[in-house]
């Protein structure tokens, strides 16, 4: 029968499938597609971005409809990279994606809140007080300042308004400034990059009063030392597309996929190209899958890798054979030429060796190499001919009068100074065959056999010292009459030696072949690292052979991961080493390319004037983080990491005493480090006291200091003098993340409950020789903290006030990345929700109340500054030989010399809101610049006020140009910078070149026109202008890459010898084992001893390394208490083990373990995966401890974050100052915030309490 | 036909009543009790009730009755007072709900000015008493069902303030009673992973064949506390 009445004529099945079964067409409901139709249907699209400080800085739109924001989604107008380079877009990421969630999130701060006791307080105390008297009733009767400091974090809040907390805060300023001292004021807020308006807000607000900015890139560990080192440079590294350029890439602990989403694709398209890539990285990383090689050195013996590949690059392309590139290269960029000093050395067991000692300097000469200007700071080289030679570019070419013989010296020309003739330097002693070479045993320290229960050492036949043989020469130094016969070596024999490279000199110590078990070689790694000896040789081999093919086109992209170690510049100057060998630096495609916080802010020298408040008064107080937190959260009292223990064994132990605060100390009193607070007097009350005594100012400081009168604080941190007492947090969310010392600062800095689980260790264990030992520390040092955020932060809920500021859609701002070369905007999408406003209108808020408060408290009032030895200043020269302490009465007390600068500046407390709202009249008389040019501003002043307007309001800004609006502080900045405005570049390069001797202005003269203003980014992303206050170039030629224009223009690096310093001179340096690179084993902080096994719950506890990588699914802490992003992840804190790991400890995935140490304790889910390498946990950092964290078993609270393991260790090396790129900068160099050397004791836990009876009353915890 | 009584003070005063109570609304307290009273658009059990409400934030200590506030509705999810954390949570229909309830203000010839977001309680409340008895009982019996579940919430932490919402469910012309609020879900099945492929979660759509979120009627998404966002 046929089949025709099986089947529907008219009719079709309303269920149709095609495709074999693959498809089926169905006719149902599709009205729930509206909701995604009508999130289109907006009223406008806005431009805007995330001020997250991860370093995307990707432009988006915002979707507003009827005054509420919809939704964002990428914006795609970026201006196009050049014909034969992938454009930018898209940029962007899932986290930014799910922004708009937190404009009307449940955990949006909404109205200005204070502290339920404090506010009581407040409010009775102001019905029978003014406001300042008030405050002064409060702090000054302890149990009332107590009440509230001790329920910090715990909940209790109420609304107020903001007349209210302006009232309250001004007061508190004012009674602050009174009592103490304006330095008692302090304020955190991290990388302005991200919002630079934001940032300066309350920068401005604190240097107009006189209160200390704190400084985020060190405190953070970003910051990597060994680039100041190096380079005199804070940090420049190529933007993301010219990874594109390259063709030869090593991802060096970078997790490129992971945390730099929006330039991933730079990295992947490149690989098409033909570009080989290589990943390190301990675990098996997201980078491990899109890279063509996995090496897997254990984590943190990095440099132990980099040393072995850096023995391989100099035998085969500097021995072997002499790449010529390379050779040229490093005869013109870097020290390897110059002269070292060898000295004689005595080793325990009686020989006499020789060891490296400073570089030679034109005045150990007779005559000085006839150098009248600072022969002190000009090192020398060898020519072909074996004369010695001065060749420009030393640092001391860089500083002195006008008109002074040695001007335009400061270059990178291949000249002798004194002569102007051309010359070639010579590599090696045994380069021609004129003078004599000995060969001599020089001693190196080697650390690679240090004991450490965790990691694998290898010991070597010389114990701690490495003797190798070094071809040297015989000189004759010293006036005439005066001469010695001096040894030196040139940096490059030094350092060939250092790497044990045999060149079958006579009684070659160095190594025969690859195979030898002597530092450091290949074969030796391997024991300490993990990663197979062929792979090392396989990897360097063909990244240095890449690179001498392509003149520098291979690239190691760094995460700071490898910096948060405490002997991070060993990684760092292993891996740049590399670079500098193989002529990678200053070429596009090549290169260091460290990516970190978003820290390039890009027209930084307009934006200076504007945060700082240069245009009123200068110098601004500037502290360093670290070194101020590790005095103030009373850290140090329980130091464990003895000053013995990282010194070089070369140095001798009996000069070095002391504990790691007595370093800093000193570092302090000798000018190299900032202060905060400064003077234990108020620095009001020493310039009165000086008028009263009728003596200069910075006399009567100087006599007081040597007298003993006056006294520095941080000789007594824990003096209530001392203590910081108001702290502002804004941008930032430092007790919920970056904060090292977690539970330090809540026990110390806050006084209030936290899981502290180690005892100080009392004045004798301690021995501070420099620093006041009290027997009970304070609790409780800040009398105010005041955060500004749009969500209800960890830090939020430990506030005193908590102000409701604007999110990233309801203010205007302006944001740069160094990842590419774009300005671009923050806008009011829509205005700012609830109660909240601007960070820009919060401080105005403040400014104006403090104006008003401070009369018949405040006037116009004096006082004095100190600030260090500032680098990119002449101080920069202060102290070319030697270390010597004043108040070891080793040399004079001198300002500014052997001391911190002193300044004594005018601050007027009434016109404090007039000030902040007009731009001062120090950039007309004094001009502005940055990195140690300067330039006239007259014009860009004279054209802000035609832009802006004039001040018409009486008083002492009366027609000056205003900046009453966020706006108008933008075109402050971009107006000043020469980034945004061509003729300020050009103006930029003209100064400069004045010191360079050479025509820089090509470099921006076709832009000379162009100013950029905030109209125009909010129109379009903005490509910046080259200027000299960055080492890169932005052109249609070239993609930005750092050291560009010292390659290529010959501007010096901002070092001592002008250029890469492979070697590191400086007493300091050498005492602590770092003139030359080495391999040095992570420290032992020992923080578990203790505690583990003190206090049993039945289950195993293993030790393994903490390590705190960055995040899928936040942003630092931002993104982690959203919705969308814990539902992508586990939901709250979560740790990742090894299988092994986990077995050994009776964990299986997801279950609830806890953390410790004597820091403190974190609970968290474990993520058990084949991942991890055994050995280490892993916590992304920042997971808010507000968020599904149930409370510990150790501490009896809520389990804490990440940092409530960490304590913070300083290194001695990162104090120096007064030493050319060695000096303070802020920001740029100093104590960092290390972390990867922390040990935790992992362990299942046996009951999860969520502390949740107590939830709804005012004593829940944080 | 049934006519509601005028119930325009009653609205107003429940939206000032659950308001923060600053000294600005304490000093009101008094004129609010008598207009309620007077307007007696409420049964006299709920009279004495808000009267209970009132003479507690009175005698209460002024910072505590804030802090109290503070902790019950500026945080957490549970007993917000912006409607549509109740109903679409975190989900991106947030937005696109809060731009149609604007625009029913607006064709009602009412502006909402900047301040709040036009789902929050007392702005819903303030509307509902420019309407005529009538529309403004349907419209507040709209939305019995949220209200409802902050009822519940607020009787579960013993809050005084219960009897505001209570009043209004009153007013909607149904009886307040607790819903069942099942105990929080333990939290691993909170965050179980839906089954791959089996339809996506956060109320953005379901599977094909089931009930649309959209098209299904308003239900209450009950999070509790620790389940998800910031922990109230």
């Amino acid at each position: 029968m046929s089949h025709f009445l099986d089947r529907l004529t008219h009719f079709s099945a309303p269920k149709e499938s095609f495709s074999g079964e693959h498809g089926i067409a169905t006719g149902e409901d599709r009205s729930w597609e509206d909701a995604y139709r009508d999130r289109w249907a907006h009223d406008k699209i806005v431009r805007s971005t995330h001020g997250v400080n991860c370093t995307g800085s990707c432009s988006w739109k915002i979707y507003v409809k009827g005054g509420i924001v919809t939704w964002e989604t990428q914006q795609t107008d970026y201006p196009r990279t050049r014909w034969d380079m992938p454009n930018h877009e898209p940029r962007g990421c899932a986290r930014g994606a799910s922004y708009s969630w937190y404009l009307y999130s449940a955990n949006r701060v909404k109205y200005p809140m204070v502290r339920g006791r404090l506010l009581k307080t407040w409010r009775e105390a102001r019905l029978k007080h003014g406001p300042v008297e008030a405050w002064a009733s409060i702090v000054e009767d302890d149990a009332k300042r107590r009440d509230y400091q001790q329920v910090r974090g715990l909940g209790g809040f109420v609304r107020s308004s903001w007349d209210e907390v302006n009232e309250l805060v001004a007061a508190a300023n004012v009674y602050t400034i009174k009592k103490h001292g304006p330095d008692r004021i302090i304020g955190f807020s991290p990388i302005p990059a991200m919002s630079m308006v934001s940032y300066a807000a309350g920068s401005r607000y604190l240097s107009l009063i006189g209160g200390v900015c704190m400084s985020f890139y060190d405190w953070y560990c970003d910051l990597p030392p060994s680039s100041p080192q190096i380079w005199g440079e804070q940090t420049d590294v190529p933007e993301s597309a010219d990874w594109y350029n390259s063709t030869y890439i090593i991802a060096w602990g970078s997790n490129v996929p992971q945390t730099r989403t929006p330039d991933a694709h730079f990295f992947t398209e490149v690989r098409y190209k033909g570009a080989k890539t290589v990943a390190v990285t301990p675990d098996y990383a997201e980078i491990s899958k899109l890279a063509d090689l996995w090496l897997h050195p254990k984590q943190g013996t990095d440099a132990a890798l980099a040393m072995a590949m850096g023995h391989v690059i100099l035998n085969e392309f500097y021995f072997k054979r002499r790449s010529e590139y390379f050779d040229d290269y490093a005869r013109r960029y870097t020290d390897l030429p110059m002269l070292v000093q060898l000295k004689e050395h005595t080793l325990p067991d009686g020989r006499t060796v020789l060891v490296p000692d400073r570089y030679v300097r034109a005045s150990d000469f007779n005559g000085k190499l006839g150098q009248a200007n600072n022969p002190e700071w000009k090192t020398v080289a060898y020519d072909e001919g074996g004369r010695v030679v001065l060749p420009n570019g030393a640092i001391g070419f860089r500083w002195g009068p006008d008109g002074r013989a040695d001007a335009g010296q400061w270059n990178l020309e291949a000249k002798e100074a004194r002569h102007g003739g051309d010359v070639k330097l010579k590599l090696s002693a045994l380069e021609g065959d004129n003078s004599p070479v000995e060969y001599v045993q020089v001693a190196f320290p080697y650390f690679g056999g240090t004991e450490h229960e965790h990691f694998q050492n290898s010991p070597q036949a010389g114990g701690d010292v490495l003797l190798r043989t070094v071809p040297v020469q015989r000189i004759a130094l010293g006036k005439a009459g005066d001469k010695r016969d001096t040894l030196v070596a040139t940096v490059f024999d030094l350092q060939v030696a250092n790497y044990g490279v045999g060149r079958g000199l006579p009684n070659d110590t160095g190594a025969t072949g690859y195979d030898d078990d002597t530092p450091y070689t290949p074969a030796w790694q391997e024991r300490i690292t993990g990663v197979p000896r062929d792979q090392v040789i396989t990897v360097a081999r063909q990244f240095a052979d890449n690179a001498d093919k392509t003149r520098g086109k291979s690239m190691v992209i760094i995460g700071a991961a490898m910096n948060h170690w405490y002997h991070c510049d060993m990684n760092y100057r292993g891996i740049i080493n590399m670079l500098m060998m193989c002529g990678c630096i200053g070429q596009s495609g090549g290169g260091w390319a460290h990516y970190v916080g978003q820290e390039k802010l890009r027209p930084q020298t307009g934006w200076t004037a504007l945060a700082f408040a240069l245009d009123w008064i200068r110098p601004p107080r500037q502290q360093n983080s670290t070194s101020f937190f590790y005095a103030h959260t009373d850290q140090w009292r329980y130091e464990k990491l003895g000053v013995e223990e990282v010194l070089s064994p070369l140095a001798d132990p009996a000069q070095w005493q002391g504990s790691m605060i007595d370093y800093n100390v000193r570092a302090e009193r000798m000018g190299w480090l900032p202060s905060a607070p400064q003077l234990k007097t108020n620095p009001l009350q020493v310039v009165r006291d000086a008028s009263a005594a009728g003596v200069d100012p910075k006399d009567y400081a100087v006599g007081a200091l040597k007298n003993g009168t006056l006294e520095l604080s941080c000789e007594d941190p824990d003096a209530p003098q001392n203590w910081p007492r108001n702290m502002f947090v804004w941008r930032s969310n430092i007790l919920g993340s970056s904060g090292k010392g977690h539970e330090y600062f809540l026990k110390h800095l806050l006084g209030t409950s936290n899981g502290v689980q180690g005892k100080d260790l009392g004045v004798d264990d301690a021995k501070p020789a420099e620093v006041r030992w009290h027997e009970h520390a304070p609790e409780g040092k800040l009398d105010l903290l005041v955060t500004l955020d749009f969500r209800m932060s960890t830090t939020c809920m430990y506030s005193d006030i908590v102000l409701p500021t604007a999110t990233w859609y309801e203010k205007n701002d302006l944001n740069t990345s160094d990842m590419h070369p774009f300005i671009h905007p923050l806008s009011t999408a829509v205005d700012p929700a609830w109660q909240s406003r601007s960070d820009w209108d919060i401080y105005k808020g403040f400014a104006k109340k403090f104006s008003e408060v401070c009369v018949g408290h405040l006037g116009v009032e004096r006082e004095l500054v100190l600030t260090p030895l500032m680098h990119d200043s002449p101080a920069e020269l202060a102290q070319p030989f030697g270390v010597a302490d004043w108040k070891r009465g080793e040399c004079d007390l001198i300002p500014g010399k052997t001391a911190p600068q002193m300044t004594v500046v005018e601050r007027d407390y009434p016109n404090v809101y007039k000030r902040f709202t007009a731009v001062g009249p120090l950039m007309s008389k004094v001009g502005n610049g940055g990195k140690g040019i300067a330039w006239n501003t007259q014009d860009e002043v004279r054209q802000l006020g035609e832009l802006n307007g004039l001040v018409t309001e009486e008083g002492v800004t009366k027609g000056m140009p205003r900046i009453d609006s966020d706006i108008d502080a933008c075109e402050v900045v971009m107006m000043l910078a020469p980034e945004t405005n061509g003729q300020v570049a050009v103006k930029a390069w003209k100064a400069l070149g004045k010191q360079t001797g050479r025509e820089h202005e090509h470099l921006a003269i076709y832009r000379e026109d162009e100013k950029i203003r905030f109209r125009d980014i909010q129109a379009q992303p903005r490509k910046i202008i080259s200027s000299p206050t960055w080492s890169g170039l932005e052109s249609e030629k070239v993609s930005y890459n750092a050291g560009y224009t010292n390659v290529h223009e010959l501007i010096p690096w901002r070092t001592l010898t002008g250029r890469q310093q492979f070697y590191q001179d400086h007493p300091w340096m050498r005492a602590f084992g770092e003139g030359f690179v080495s391999y040095r084993p992570p420290v032992d902080l020992k923080t578990t001893g203790e505690i583990a096994g003190i206090k049993p719950n039945g289950n195993p506890e293993i030790q393994l390394n903490f390590i705190t990588p960055h995040q899928k699914w936040g942003i630092h802490s931002t993104y982690s208490d959203n919705l969308h992003m814990l539902t992508l992840n586990r939901g709250g804190p979560v740790i990742w083990l090894s299988e092994d790991d986990a077995k050994r400890a009776g964990i299986v995935d997801n279950d609830w373990v806890e953390l410790f140490n004597v820091n403190g304790a974190i609970t968290a889910r474990a993520v058990v995966s084949q991942r991890v390498n055994p050995g280490m946990v892993l916590m992304y950092h920042a997971q808010e401890k507000i968020i599904n964290t149930p409370g510990s078993e150790i501490t009896g609270a809520r389990g804490g974050i990440h940092n409530s393991v960490t304590r913070i260790v300083l290194k001695p090396t990162h104090m120096i100052g007064g030493y050319a790129q060695l000096s303070y900068g802020f920001n740029y160099y100093g104590t960092i915030g290390t972390n990867r050397d922390e040990f935790v004791v992992v362990r299942k836990m046996k009951r999860v309490d969520w502390l949740d009876g107590e939830a709804a009353t005012d004593t829940a915890h944080a | 036909m049934f006519s509601p009584p005028k119930m325009t003070h009653t609205l107003r005063a429940c939206a000032l009543l659950i308001g923060y109570p600053d000294a600005g609304l304490r000093g009101l307290l008094p004129q609010i009790a008598q207009a309620v009273r007077d307007e007696a658009a409420l049964s006299a059990s709920r009279l004495a009730e808000l009267d209970a409400l009132i003479d507690l934030l009175q005698r209460q200590d002024a910072i505590e009755a804030e802090a109290a506030y503070v902790e019950l509705f500026d945080r957490g999810r549970s007993t917000s007072l912006h409607l549509f954390e109740h109903v679409h949570g975190d989900s991106r229909d947030r937005g696109p709900a809060m731009i149609d309830l604007a625009q029913t203000y607006e064709k009602a010839g009412l502006h909402l000015g900047p301040a709040e977001l036009p789902d929050y309680l007392p702005v819903v409340l303030e509307f509902a008493s420019t309407q005529p008895p009538k529309e403004a009982r349907a419209f507040l019996a709209e939305m019995t069902h949220i209200l409802n579940a902050l009822f519940t919430a607020l009787v579960k932490r013993e809050s005084r303030y219960a009897s505001v919402i209570g009043a209004l469910i009153e007013l909607a012309g149904e009886r307040a009673q607790a819903v069942k609020i099942a105990d929080d879900e333990a939290l691993d099945d909170s965050w179980a992973e839906p089954e791959a492929f089996g339809g996506c979660s956060t109320q953005g759509q379901a599977r094909p064949g089931t009930h649309q979120p959209v098209t299904r009627p308003v239900h209450i998404v009950r999070k509790t506390p620790v389940t998800q966002g910031a922990q109230s």
